[in-house]
C-alpha cells in the first residue's frame, strides 16, 4: 500500500522543469504560474475590439449549445427519399417529352419552350436560394438568443463582444437602427463583463423594435376585432384572422431582422403555434379576461362585438408568440409583453381606425 | 460576542438624528452613501471618478450606460449643490479633478490626487423620472445623494467605544508583545518598564510615550503587518486633531493602576475616556450610524504584491472593520428612527491594473477576501456583492509575444519608483507589464506558495490623455463604476 503524500504543486511548476514526482491521483496540474515582465510597448500588439471578437467557443458551451434534433425513422427516411427521387425523375421525363414534342411541331416552339423552361429552372433557384437564406436568418436569429442566454450566465467578455459585432451586422443595413447601433458602439467600449453588454444591446437595440413590434401587434389585433364585429359570416373572421397572424408574425419577424420566404413562414407559423401551445395552458390570467370580455361585459353589449374582443385577443397572443420566437435576445432587463398590456388598445378599437382616416 | 459599541444615550442621540433627517427628507429623499476604505485604496479616485462621470453622464461621451437611469433614459440632469451640514468639510472634487488632469502640477503631467485625510461629503442632486406611476405623476422626481469620504481607519477605533482604558491598555500591549519585535515596538515597551504606580502626572512623560506608542503604531502598519491590531485610528490619520491631548496618550500596564488623580494613570486614563467622547463618539452618532449605502473599497493588489503574510493580515483588518457597520435590512416602519446600512459593495479597486480576462479571479479574490465580514452582513440582512473596479482607467491592454506563449499584457507609465528586476522605473517610460497570472483558486491567496515577487502589479501614473478627453466633454474612463453605482443607488430611482 502506498503512503498518502502531498506536494505543492505550485512549487514544482514554477521552477520550470517539472520533475517526474508522483502526483496525487486525479488532482488537476495546473497551469504554470508566470512571472510578472515588463517590454517596450513598441513590440506589444494593442488589442483592438476586433481582436477580441474571435472569440474561441468553450467545450463548456459548446456542449451546452449542442441541442437534440428529432431523429426520423431511417426506413421512413429511406422510403421518402426514394420516392422523392421517382417523382423527380418523372417530372423530368414529362418535361422532356414536353420539350421533344415542341421540338417536333415546330422547331421555334421548340427554342420558345426551351427558353421558358430555362426562365423557370433559374427564378426556381434562384426562390429555392432566397428560402434558404431566409431560413438561415430565422436559424441565426434562434441562435443569437440561445448564445445571449449562455452569455448572460457565463458573463464572458469575448462571448459578449462576439454577440455585439453579430447584432451590429444583423442590423447594420437598418437605417431605422443607425442611432442605437452607434450608441452601442461607443457605449459597449467600457463594459467589461458579458451579461452586460447583452443587457445594453437589449436596452438600446431591441427597445425601439420592441415598441414597433407591439404597435403592429396592437393595430392587428385592432383589425381583427373589427372585422369579426362585422363581418357576416364566421369564415370570414376564420379566414382573417388566419391571414392576419401569417402577416403579423411575418412582419415581426422581419423587424427584428430575419426575412422569412414561404418555408421561413411556415417554420415561424409551426414555432409560434407549438409556443401559443405551450403558454396556452398557463395563460390563466387571458381566460379570465376572455370571460369577461368575450361572454360577460362586452358580449351584454354585443354579441359579435364580444367575439371580435377574444379573436383580437388571440391576434395579442400571435403577437407576443411572435416575438419571443424571433427576438435575437432573451427578455431579460426589459419586461416581455403581457396580454394586458394590450387591453388599453383593444379597448378602444376604433381609435387606431378613426386616426388614420 | 464584544459589548455594542453605543449605549442607550447613544441611540436616542442616532434615532433623533435620524428623525431630523426623515423629517427633512420627506420632500426630497436624502441617500448617505459612505465610502471607505483603508488608505491607499482610492477613495478619492472613486469618488472623484464617480462624480464626473455622473456630470458628464448625458453627454455623447457618457460612460455609464450600466446604471440604469441612463441606460433607460430617465435621467434628466445631476449638479453638484450645496451640503446643509456646514460643519463638514467638502469633498475637493475640483482640486482632486485638476490633479488628475495635470493642470496644477509644474510640469503639467497628471497625478494622483492627494489621499482621504478626514472626513469629507460632498451632495450630488439627481434629477430622473420615476418608473412609477403614482411618483411619476408629479413629474421628475429628485435625489440628493451625500457622498461621505472617511478614512477606513477611523472604523477600527469603533469597538473602542464598549473597553475601558484597562482593558485597551491589557489588549493592546499584549498585541504589541505579540508582534515581532521591532525597533519601534521595543522602544516603546521598554519606556513602559521602569514605570510604577507611583508615577505623577507630567505632560513631557506623556507625550514621549504618545509618541512612542505612536511610531510603533506606524511602523507596524508601514511594514504591512498586523492592520488589525492597530486601534486608535486617529493615531495613525490624526486629521485635525493632530497634538490636542486627547490623542496625547498610550496604553500603561496594570502594574502602573493608580487611582489617584494626580498620577499618569488617571492622566492617561482620562485622556483615553476624552478621546472616546471626542473623538470616536461623535464621528459613530453624527456619521456613521446614518449612512443608507456603503462601498467598501480594498486594494487586493498592493497585498497580493506583498505575499500571503499581508493578504491574510488585509482580510483579518477588513473582517474587523465590518464588524463595526449598523447593516440590516431597513423596516418600512422604524426606518424614520434607525436607519441601516442594507446594502455594502466590497470592490477590489485598481482592475485596470489587471487584463480583463482576469477580472473574474480578481473578484473571487476579494469575494474570498470578505468572506467573513460578508457572511455577517448577510446574516444581519443587509446585501453584499463584490466587484473588481478602477475608477480611472490607466492602461491598455495589448498582448506580447514570449517564448512562453503569448501573454496578456497592460500597457501605460509606471509610477516614479515601481521596480521590476532591479529596474527601477522613472515615472516617465511606457511600459507593456505582464504582471504575472492572479491565482486560479481564490483559497491559493492565502496559501505560503504565494511569495513576494511571484505577482508584480505596478502601480501605474494617471493617463495622460485625460484633458483631452474631458475636453471633449467625456466622463474619465473606468471599469465598471456604473455597475457599482447601480447596485449602490439604482434601487432608490426606480
Amino acid at each position: 500500500m502506498r503512503k498518502p503524500k502531498a506536494q505543492i504543486l505550485n512549487e514544482t511548476s514554477r521552477q520550470g522543469t517539472p520533475k517526474s514526482v508522483e502526483k496525487p491521483p486525479r488532482k488537476p496540474a495546473p497551469k504554470p504560474t508566470r512571472e510578472p515582465k515588463a517590454f517596450a510597448p513598441e513590440n506589444a500588439v494593442v488589442t483592438t475590439s476586433e481582436a477580441l471578437d474571435n472569440f474561441n467557443q468553450t467545450p463548456a458551451t459548446a456542449i451546452l449549445s449542442e441541442r437534440q434534433k428529432p431523429r426520423a425513422n431511417w426506413i421512413l427516411r429511406l422510403a421518402l427519399w426514394a420516392g422523392g427521387l421517382l417523382v423527380s425523375l418523372g417530372l423530368a421525363l414529362m418535361v422532356d417529352r414536353l420539350i421533344a414534342d415542341l421540338f417536333a411541331r415546330y422547331e421555334w416552339l421548340g427554342w420558345a419552350g426551351l427558353a421558358v423552361l430555362l426562365i423557370f429552372v433559374l427564378t426556381l433557384t434562384i426562390l429555392a436560394f432566397r428560402e434558404i437564406l431566409a431560413l438561415a436568418s430565422l436559424k441565426n436569429l434562434d441562435d443569437l438568443r440561445h448564445k445571449s442566454k449562455q452569455t448572460l450566465s457565463s458573463n464572458m467578455p469575448d462571448e459578449g463582444r462576439h454577440i455585439l459585432a453579430r447584432l451590429q451586422s444583423l442590423y447594420a443595413p437598418r437605417a431605422d437602427l443607425a442611432h442605437a447601433r452607434q450608441q452601442l458602439d461607443r457605449q459597449s467600449a467600457d463594459l467589461f463583463d458579458g451579461a452586460d453588454m447583452v443587457q445594453l444591446a437589449e436596452h438600446t437595440l431591441m427597445a425601439p423594435l420592441d415598441a414597433k413590434a407591439k404597435a403592429l401587434t396592437a393595430a392587428s389585433a385592432r383589425r381583427v376585432a373589427i372585422v369579426t364585429a362585422i363581418s357576416p359570416r364566421a369564415l370570414v373572421d376564420v379566414a382573417f384572422v388566419a391571414y392576419e397572424s401569417i402577416k403579423l408574425a411575418r412582419a415581426i419577424a422581419a423587424l427584428y431582422g430575419a426575412r422569412p420566404g414561404l418555408f421561413g413562414a411556415w417554420k415561424l407559423s409551426g414555432a409560434i403555434l407549438s409556443h401559443l401551445a405551450i403558454t396556452g395552458g398557463v395563460a390563466l390570467g387571458d381566460s379570465v379576461i376572455q370571460q369577461l370580455l368575450g361572454h360577460g361585459l362586452a358580449a351584454k353589449l354585443s354579441a359579435r362585438l364580444g367575439e371580435g374582443l377574444v379573436n383580437g385577443l388571440m391576434s395579442v397572443r400571435v403577437g407576443i408568440a411572435a416575438m419571443r420566437v424571433t427576438r435575437p435576445l432573451p427578455y431579460n432587463r426589459l419586461k416581455q409583453p403581457q396580454v394586458m398590456d394590450f387591453m388599453a388598445d383593444l379597448a378602444n378599437i376604433t381609435k387606431g381606425e378613426v386616426e388614420k382616416n | 460576542m464584544a459589548a455594542s459599541p453605543t449605549g442607550i444615550i447613544d441611540e436616542i442621540g442616532i434615532a433623533l438624528n435620524n428623525i431630523t433627517s426623515a423629517a427633512t427628507g420627506a420632500v426630497t429623499p436624502v441617500m448617505r452613501l459612505g465610502v471607505t476604505g483603508l488608505s491607499r485604496s482610492g477613495k478619492t479616485i472613486f469618488i472623484t471618478s464617480l462624480v464626473h462621470n455622473l456630470l458628464h453622464a448625458q453627454n455623447n461621451g457618457g460612460r455609464l450606460p450600466g446604471f440604469s437611469l441612463l441606460s433607460e433614459g430617465r435621467l434628466i440632469g445631476v449638479k453638484l449643490s450645496e451640503h446643509p451640514d456646514k460643519a463638514i468639510p467638502r469633498f475637493a472634487y475640483e482640486k482632486h479633478l485638476s490633479a488628475l488632469m495635470g493642470d496644477d502640477s509644474k510640469d503639467k503631467l497628471p497625478y494622483w490626487p492627494q489621499s482621504t485625510r478626514n472626513i469629507s461629503q460632498l451632495r450630488l442632486t439627481l434629477k430622473f423620472q420615476s418608473t412609477k406611476w403614482f411618483t411619476g405623476l408629479a413629474g421628475p422626481s429628485t435625489l440628493h445623494l451625500d457622498i461621505v469620504d472617511y478614512p477606513g481607519e477611523w472604523l477600527l477605533d469603533l469597538p473602542l467605544l464598549s473597553l475601558s482604558y484597562a482593558q485597551w491598555s491589557d489588549q493592546s500591549l499584549s498585541r504589541a508583545e505579540r508582534t515581532k519585535a521591532t525597533k519601534q515596538t521595543n522602544a516603546f515597551l521598554s519606556a513602559l518598564t521602569p514605570l510604577t504606580n507611583e508615577e505623577n502626572a507630567s505632560e513631557p512623560q506623556a507625550e514621549k510615550l504618545a509618541q512612542l506608542f505612536t511610531s510603533h503604531l506606524k511602523n507596524a502598519r508601514e511594514t504591512g503587518r498586523a492592520m488589525s491590531t492597530l486601534p486608535p485610528g486617529r493615531f495613525l490619520l490624526p486629521g485635525d486633531m493632530e497634538g490636542s491631548p486627547a490623542l496625547t496618550f498610550a496604553p500603561l500596564p496594570d502594574a502602573c493602576a493608580n487611582a489617584k488623580n494626580d498620577s499618569l494613570y488617571a492622566l492617561m486614563q482620562r485622556r483615553y475616556e476624552a478621546y472616546k467622547s471626542l473623538v470616536v463618539r461623535p464621528f459613530f452618532k453624527d456619521h456613521f450610524a446614518r449612512l443608507d449605502r456603503q462601498i467598501v473599497l480594498v486594494d487586493a493588489l498592493r497585498a497580493l504584491n506583498a505575499g500571503a503574510n499581508a493578504v491574510s493580515d488585509l482580510g483579518e483588518a477588513m473582517t474587523s472593520v465590518l464588524a463595526c457597520f449598523r447593516q440590516g435590512s431597513n423596516n418600512p416602519l422604524t426606518w424614520i428612527v434607525a436607519r441601516k446600512i442594507d446594502k455594502i459593495l466590497f470592490a477590489a479597486t485598481k482592475a485596470d491594473h489587471v487584463h480583463h480576462t482576469s477580472h473574474n479571479r480578481l473578484e473571487k479574490i476579494i469575494q474570498r477576501l470578505v468572506d467573513g465580514a460578508s457572511r455577517n452582513a448577510r446574516f444581519s440582512g443587509a446585501h453584499t456583492a463584490a466587484m473588481a473596479i478602477a475608477s480611472v482607467r490607466a492602461t491598455s491592454e495589448g498582448t506580447i509575444k514570449d517564448k512562453s506563449g503569448e501573454l496578456d499584457c497592460l500597457i501605460g507609465t509606471p509610477a516614479k519608483g515601481e521596480k521590476l528586476d532591479d529596474k527601477v522605473y522613472d515615472g516617465k517610460t511606457k511600459i507593456a507589464l505582464f504582471p504575472g497570472d492572479l491565482p486560479e483558486q481564490s483559497e491559493s491567496i492565502f496559501q505560503k506558495s504565494l511569495k513576494p515577487d511571484l505577482l508584480n502589479f505596478m502601480r501605474f501614473s494617471p493617463p495622460a490623455d485625460l484633458k483631452t478627453d474631458s475636453e471633449n466633454n467625456k466622463g474619465l474612463p473606468h471599469i465598471r463604476l456604473d455597475k457599482a453605482l447601480n447596485y449602490l443607488i439604482g434601487d432608490w430611482m426606480k
